[in-house]
């Protein structure tokens, strides 16, 4: 501990330390997103696998938003007796 | 790391809870507030599954409560909710600008050789890089250490992937119902 706080090696010691950090990390993510996951090989470079990840975080917002969507559509026939909204009702408890 | 089925069950059961909050309402209102009903009780129950263990956890259940602080409270009591809305998120703002001060007077100190230019550069791009992840996960911009984006990334990434599989089974199942 105490030699990682020296003055002189501060910098490039705690820079070295969070470096490996930050690549063991990236590699969790490459094997999260299934875009990057199929490529086996671990020749992704760090900074598209950081640019992969904002994508598919944007993509799964946009899948939330239309599920949203699709389910308000759904739930504005809760009070008929269709086969569709006894369904919706018995999947959200209703 | 993949969403488990334990996680799944719990957002349901939240979720569900969220939605039966908003039931007197989702009967008798437009299209478009009943989606806003949905997507948010989806996204407080994404977040309370982590019990405000995570910066982006806490950063996006008080998003929500600005948008509908009823229905949070009603969601998470129990689980601290006065203490989760509440809380002041980290000023690690300030503190970006001395550490950019102090790695910049550091870096007119040392002398670098070509490997350290080249280990500086890449550096430089990632640091492009988790600016674009800081903009995209809740409460990024009060994550300065790039270390502590990334682990809260991971997590974010398999809460989303929750929430979608079980949005997904769920419309899927009624969609198909309908289409008889």
């Amino acid at each position: 501990m105490s030699s990682r706080r020296s003055s002189r090696s501060r910098q490039s010691g705690s820079s070295r330390i969070s470096d490996d950090q930050i690549s063991d990390l990236v590699t969790k993510l490459q094997h999260l997103i299934p875009e990057l996951r199929r490529r086996r090989s671990d020749k992704v470079s760090a900074s598209k696998v950081l640019q992969e990840t904002c994508n598919y975080i944007r993509n799964l917002h946009r899948e939330v938003d239309d599920l949203s969507d699709r389910l308000s559509e759904l739930l504005a026939s809760t009070d008929d007796d269709s086969a569709e909204a006894a369904i919706i009702r018995s999947l959200l408890n209703y | 790391m993949q969403p488990t089925s334990s996680m799944k069950e719990e957002f349901l059961k939240k979720w569900q809870m969220g939605l039966q909050i908003y039931r007197p309402l989702i009967d008798n209102t437009s299209v478009s507030e009943r989606r806003k009903a949905i997507k948010l009780s989806a996204d407080v129950a994404m977040a309370s599954l982590r019990k405000g263990t995570t910066c982006w956890s806490r950063a996006l259940i008080q998003k929500t409560a600005t948008e509908d602080n009823f229905l949070v409270r009603q969601m998470l009591s129990g689980i601290k909710a006065e203490t989760l809305i509440n809380k002041k998120l980290p000023k690690v703002m300030c503190h970006r600008k001395i550490v950019r001060r102090s790695k910049m007077i550091l870096r007119r100190r040392q002398s670098r050789s070509a490997i350290e230019e080249v280990a500086a550069k890449a550096r430089k791009l990632i640091k492009k890089k988790t600016q674009g992840l800081r903009n995209v996960v809740p409460g990024g911009e009060f994550m300065s250490n790039d270390v502590l984006l990334i682990q809260e990334t991971l997590d974010y990434i398999v809460s989303l992937q929750t929430q979608v599989n079980v949005m997904r089974s769920i419309v899927d199942a009624a969609e198909a119902g309908s289409e008889r």
